[in-house]
């Protein structure tokens, strides 16, 4: 460093707060938290592995709304993983980072922040690692719209990033809440088409269900690796990026309107 | 320099009762000059020393630091349990800026923590001694404009204590301080002044013996 007295500007500060967060934040989670670790394979595995044999022995098919099974299933439940990854993660940061905040360069929202970065990467070379071996057991794994894929996949982590923002807000100010989100991951399990094809619910349903920006996200990644997948219409990205934003926005101003509240317990 | 103006500080009771720590303090420490801060238990020393370092926000008033301004030191732990201390020592030194010169800092911290092996160790492993020197280590090396400190900095065997104490008086002579402690030989040996906390109000006083004077007189009362 050149000249000692000379400050930095809050974005070079941010900059390195959020570099040092994610170096942290990344090396705990494989490290030091082995089993979470393991959870993050394991558990799609488990699912995945259930969830094929189900629909190969219980429905005896290989085709699901012209789609290949093991790479319909795949994609559903390792978007609903990220994003439920995130959410959580994202939730639980500013608490479980309080000590942090001794150190005036790093606020809440920081670690908010770059525990949704840090869980959308990790999810995202698991993810790579799926489909390597699915790619090996002669699933059609690449996708035909690569940059479709790609702004699918980044809608449905700034749908989980905007709502780890204002839930940590909330989870903060009421412990509660939090442990109500945990009971609100399963009913989003079945309303975002993670384990059937959208199109074949009824209409009446489908109306309803087409308000959860998740479903939109894992039906628009869906289409984007495999063309001939049939979605009902109406769905669409607008809508993810829509909703993504405007929680990403209400988080932000939660955050701002309880700062304070959020560094101190008291 | 760290500037107080007109600041009052409201805590809640268990009962929904506001209780006011601080009430209408206005202040300056500055970045020349060692200050001693001293009153009884629940005076509001620490928790001005947690305004002071942005750690909280006033709820009336404002506070100001121009330069650079330690993070308080001694108040908390500045290391993380589930991490080793040369990881927590990298954190450190990346939130401060220093990406380039990562790897001098470090092994400066090694060195002067006097850790050996266990540096590479998590830090829930070690001792009180031990956290207490790796903290120091930690401290030692940046350079602050301005330090704030709790008296419970520098802990660890008395070896550690000598040098730590060597190395405190070399660093507040160059810089600001602003230290909270009960100890009387502590408040001399560092600090120009003292400033006196009573029932909401700071009183400042141009020696430290002065300061003392009336605290102790306000013990007895």
């Amino acid at each position: 460093m050149a000249d000692p007295h000379k400050l930095r500007t809050p974005l070079a500060i941010t900059l390195s707060v959020w570099k040092a967060l994610f170096m942290r934040q990344t090396l705990s989670r494989i490290a030091q938290d082995r089993i979470a670790w393991a959870w993050l394979i394991v558990e799609p595995l488990l699912h995945i592995g259930f969830l094929m044999w189900l629909y190969a022995v219980g429905i005896r098919s290989r085709v699901i709304a012209g789609a290949d099974t093991g790479v319909f299933i795949l994609l559903g439940l390792q978007s609903l993983f990220m994003l439920r990854n995130v959410w959580a993660r994202g939730m639980a940061a500013v608490d479980a980072n309080e000590r942090l905040y001794a150190f005036r360069q790093i606020k809440p929202i920081d670690t908010v922040i770059m525990s949704a970065v840090s869980e959308g990467v990790l999810v995202c070379v698991i993810f790579l690692g799926f489909f390597l071996g699915a790619g090996l057991l002669d699933h059609p794994v690449v996708p035909a719209d690569p940059l479709g894929a790609l702004v699918a996949g980044v809608g449905l982590w700034l749908l989980g990033l905007g709502l780890a923002l204002v839930f940590s807000v909330i989870a903060s100010l009421f412990p509660e809440v939090g442990r109500i989100t945990r009971l609100m991951m399963l009913p989003l399990y079945f309303a975002s088409a993670v384990i059937y094809p959208s199109i074949s619910m009824p209409h009446a349903i489908l109306e309803v269900l087409l308000w959860n920006p998740v479903l939109h996200g894992i039906e628009a990644l869906r289409v984007a690796f495999m063309p001939t997948y049939i979605i009902p219409s109406g769905i669409t990205l607008t809508y993810v990026y829509s909703v993504a934003l405007g929680l990403i926005f209400a988080g932000l101003v939660l955050h701002v309107r309880y700062r304070t509240r959020l560094m101190t317990t008291l | 320099m760290i500037t107080l103006t007109d600041v009052h500080k409201r805590y809640w009771t268990s009962r929904g009762e506001p209780h006011w720590v601080l009430r209408g303090i206005t202040l300056a420490f500055p970045a020349d000059r060692n200050t001693g801060i001293i009153g009884r238990n629940g005076a509001g020393k620490s928790t001005m020393l947690r305004l002071m370092s942005g750690l909280d926000m006033p709820t009336r008033g404002h506070v100001e630091r121009t330069g650079r301004v330690s993070w308080p030191l001694g108040l908390t732990s500045s290391t993380v349990n589930r991490l080793t201390g040369r990881q927590n020592a990298k954190f450190i030194c990346r939130i401060h800026g220093f990406e380039d010169e990562i790897k001098d800092r470090v092994d400066f911290i090694h060195a002067y923590s006097e850790l050996g092996d266990m540096f590479d160790e998590e830090v829930r492993t070690y001792s009180a001694g031990m956290r207490g020197r790796l903290n120091f280590a930690i401290a030692r090396a940046f350079e602050f404009d301005m330090y704030i400190a709790d008296e419970g900095m520098g802990a660890g065997d008395a070896a550690f204590k000598g040098k730590a104490q060597k190395a405190l008086r070399d660093t507040f002579k160059r810089s600001g301080l602003v230290l909270v402690s009960h100890n009387e030989t502590t408040l001399k040996q560092f600090c120009d002044y003292a400033v006196w906390l009573h029932e909401g109000q700071a009183y400042s006083f141009d020696s430290v013996d002065e300061a003392l004077k009336n605290y102790r007189q306000s013990i007895k009362a």
